[in-house]
């Protein structure tokens, strides 16, 4: 199991109401395969700082989860297929640390 | 005669080190903006004054900043 930090940015013609449900939806996956998810942060909606899709806006949205890689791999194909998705990022949060003297 | 005059460079200041920052995320536009030029390339070490391992931390944050539409690219398209 390791820590993930997802990033999704929703299509802007999706409701505000129902970016969250939709993206409980595809959580789903983490804990049914045994994860957790520790955080959800809707950002709501933020100017792109270029076109994606030929859309100048999206709804951004921050998870905090632990699961295991394949977990995590499955998440983001299936977020991926999604049409209401215009981009998703995956990281790991300890790859940012910068190490202190 | 004159003598060969021997030029020290005045150590910059360590503009992380001044803000206390310890993690680097690519969520924080703010700090990133400081190490981009408005073009939005990534300003060199020289210019920033960072460590080598920061500044490779801060070079892939911004990337990852800019797979996620935070960061331009290029500035305001017209680069």
């Amino acid at each position: 199991m390791r820590p993930y930090e997802l990033m999704v940015i929703f299509d802007p013609e999706v409701e505000d109401r129902a970016v969250e449900p939709s993206l409980q939806k595809f959580l789903n996956v983490i804990t049914t395969d045994g994860g957790t998810v520790d955080k959800v942060d809707i950002w709501g909606r933020r100017r792109l700082a270029y076109e994606i899709k030929k859309k100048a806006e999206g709804i951004y949205a921050v998870v905090n989860f632990t699961s295991t890689p394949a977990t995590a791999q499955e998440l983001d194909r299936q977020l991926g297929i999604n049409e209401t998705v215009l981009r998703t990022k995956i990281i790991r949060p300890e790859d940012q640390k910068v190490s202190a003297e | 005669m004159a003598k060969a005059e021997i030029r020290k460079p005045k150590p910059k200041s360590n503009p992380l080190k001044a803000a206390d920052i310890t993690v680097i995320d690519y969520k924080d536009v703010a700090l990133l903006r400081k190490f981009i030029s408005d073009r939005g390339k990534i300003r060199a070490r020289r210019v920033t004054g960072v460590s080598v391992q920061e500044q490779r931390k801060i070079a892939q944050a911004i990337k990852n900043a800019r797979e996620v539409a935070l960061l331009p690219y290029s500035g305001a398209g017209r680069g």
